[in-house]
């Protein structure tokens, strides 16, 4: 537990000056609330963490998002087609970006950072052909995904409550997740053992899309709308979340709660800004100096720390 | 083996590219014929992001206009992926002046950053015609300068909106302003002019902030707004993206009920949430007119028939019942 004290330490801090500063800020609604609009950033933090783990980076995940919720209302509007064969369509969209970033990256050699600015271009292009550059509206088609919650948590909530411990498990506790940091690490290392680069990095960008898309129905379901703008600049939230969490972005290091607790603190410090009334300027300087004081906070977890990190112990299953 | 596994997935990878560019080739047809007949004069559209459905119309209504006109000008329409782009717009206007267009017609990303760029245009002879976006008067007076505006008054149209907001409330109640992008010479407009009318009615403006144009923003802002402010009766927003991501946050709160939201700009999801009475207005500037406002006057003014002057385009009031 001892290496989740610095982000705790930071949320806690967090939640104590807004319930002080901000009028009705320690309520339950707000963090029922809070906790409604972020599950598409808790979804796409857990590709970002794996790919960012096999020393990768997406930089497309805004524009796959906006894509794939395109695709969701061009089913659902303009060709009435049934919401499970619209959801698949939409899943499906994600999967492919994915995918294609993947087998670029692997085929070629070529640096994800090239591939993926590339498809965050592609990707909005072809959200914009999609959609005849308009919002999408179909709320009243989606009526089974919005009306089911538990104690006032949304059913997207939930699903990336679940995909996140999910994503912890396979990180820690599986063959395919030491993989992951053992090609992270040192990819030749790694290959010279036996293991396939390749192969496990075009899973890690396929299922980044995947999560893309699952991340645009998450936030889909609560607009009743896509936009195509939806998403943009959304890609450096996420990665800010996840570096914050303590992700390396050189690869190797990183764990998905950590990731999560990094979305909790932007979300919290953009709430709490927002209930301050606070000016426009004042919230970007403010979200900055607090990624950096969070991180440094986080730097000193290491005097607290008895055990290493999961991610650097052997795996019994390696 | 292994060589054949590499090139098997560089073939999916370019049968997937190659899709992609099929689809985008289908669709993206783009028309730009520089070589003009003598005599026809050319006129260049230069508009702000292409990525925003106001634009889209605005761009299609002069394609439109064009086609029906095809003996007295050719349209060469470019836009800006990105309407905070001012570079990019800047390099445009610089290409346009080298291609030695008649007239520019422009919707400046920026109302002061642009001025200059128009300035060297005019200098080269060219006619320019300011729309949607008017140009700050200080820094045309001080480039010496002026340049006619063809658009919309937004200031007028937020204006109407909040007035027929301010029948349905009483005075003394609590409002908040979502604002557009805070630079943005429109969403400065429309704040003024949410502002007039409610002082105006003398309600009660307890909050106002920005969120940027976009849905999700909204969303976060509005939520946040309603739990500070628990006796909220209104919201209004500088665009219907914004009034969309205001809805979902009011639902989401359990506020749809008792608070009212005005929008702006008049797009289709914002009519079908009119019609549930979601939103209670919105404001129509007839996107399809402004550009073809822009390119007759520019014409006429490249005839002689027309002295630069300001012309104000029409901004009309949508409510429930305009929708059938």
């Amino acid at each position: 537990m001892t290496e989740y004290v610095g982000m705790v330490f930071v949320v806690a801090s967090l939640i104590a000056i807004f319930s002080l500063t901000a009028p009705n800020f320690f309520q339950v609604e707000t963090f029922r609330m809070t906790a409604n609009q972020i599950p598409e950033v808790i979804i796409l933090a857990v590709g970002m963490t794996y790919v960012l783990i096999v020393a990768g980076i997406d930089l497309s995940v805004g524009s796959v998002l906006a894509l794939s919720s395109a695709v969701l209302g061009v089913c659902l509007v303009r060709y009435q087609l049934p919401l499970p064969v619209a959801v698949a369509a939409s899943l499906g969209a994600g999967l492919a970006c994915g995918a294609v970033n993947g087998s670029l990256t692997v085929a070629w050699r070529l640096p994800s950072f090239i591939v993926t600015l590339a498809m965050l271009q592609a990707a909005r292009g072809l959200t914009h052909i999609v959609t005849g550059q308009q919002t999408q509206y179909f709320r009243p088609m989606i009526r089974e995904l919005t009306s089911i919650s538990v104690l006032g948590l949304s059913l997207p909530f939930l699903i990336a409550v679940a995909i996140a411990v999910l994503g912890q498990i396979v990180l820690c506790r599986t063959v395919f997740g030491r993989y992951m940091v053992a090609i992270g690490t040192n990819e030749e290392a790694a290959r010279l053992s036996g293991i396939d680069p390749r192969r496990i990095k075009l899973v890690v960008f396929t299922l980044c899309g995947l999560l893309a898309a699952v991340a645009a129905l998450a936030q889909s379901t609560r607009l009743g709308s896509a936009t195509p703008t939806a998403g943009t600049g959304f890609e450096l939230e996420v990665i800010a979340a996840v570096v914050i969490g303590g992700t390396s972005l050189m690869g190797g290091r990183g764990t998905v709660i950590r990731s999560v607790f990094g979305v909790i603190i932007i979300a919290i410090l953009g709430r709490g800004l927002i209930q301050l009334g606070a000016a426009d300027p004042t919230k970007q300087l403010i979200t900055g100096c607090v990624i950096v004081a969070a991180v440094i906070v986080d730097h000193y977890r290491h005097s607290f720390r008895k055990a290493p990190l999961p991610t650097e112990t052997p795996s019994p299953s390696l | 083996m292994d060589r054949l596994r590499v090139s098997g997935i560089r073939a999916v990878a370019v049968g997937a590219l190659a899709m992609g560019v099929m689809l985008s080739g289908c669709a993206g047809k783009k028309e730009q014929k520089d070589a003009a007949a003598p005599g026809k004069p050319r006129v260049a559209l230069v508009m702000k992001s292409l990525a925003n459905e106001f634009f889209k119309t605005m761009e299609d209504g002069a394609r439109n206009h064009q086609r029906q006109h095809l003996d007295q000008y050719d349209l060469i329409a470019q836009g800006i992926p990105d309407e905070r782009d001012i570079n990019r717009q800047h390099d445009l206007v610089q290409q346009m002046i080298a291609q030695k267009v008649d007239a520019i017609v422009i919707a400046p990303a920026d109302s002061k950053a642009m001025v200059g760029v128009s300035k060297e245009a005019m200098d080269a002879g060219i006619v320019v015609v300011n729309i949607d976006n008017k140009f700050d008067a200080d820094t045309l007076a001080q480039e010496g300068v002026s340049i006619p505006f063809v658009g919309p008054d937004n200031r007028k149209g937020a204006r109407l909106a909040a007035e027929y907001l301010a029948q349905k409330l009483r005075p003394g109640d609590k409002v908040a302003i979502i604002e557009g992008i805070p630079t943005a010479f429109n969403a400065i407009m429309r704040k003024r002019g949410f502002e007039d009318a409610m002082t105006a009615a003398r309600m009660v403006i307890v909050d106002s902030q920005s969120a940027h144009w976009e849905t999700s923003e909204a969303e976060k802002v509005v939520s946040g707004m309603v739990s500070r402010h628990a006796d909220l009766k209104a919201i209004l927003c500088a665009n219907d993206s914004m009034a969309l991501g205001a809805v979902a946050a009011l639902r989401s709160a359990g506020r749809l009920d008792d608070v009212l939201v005005v929008g702006f700009d008049n797009i289709s999801a914002a009519q079908e949430y009119m019609k549930e009475g979601a939103i209670l207005c919105t404001v129509d500037q007839h996107a399809d007119q402004i550009a073809v406002e822009g390119i007759i006057y520019a014409l006429d003014i490249l005839e002689g028939a027309a002295t630069p002057q300001d012309k104000e385009t029409r901004v009309d009031l949508v409510t429930a019942g305009d929708i059938e």
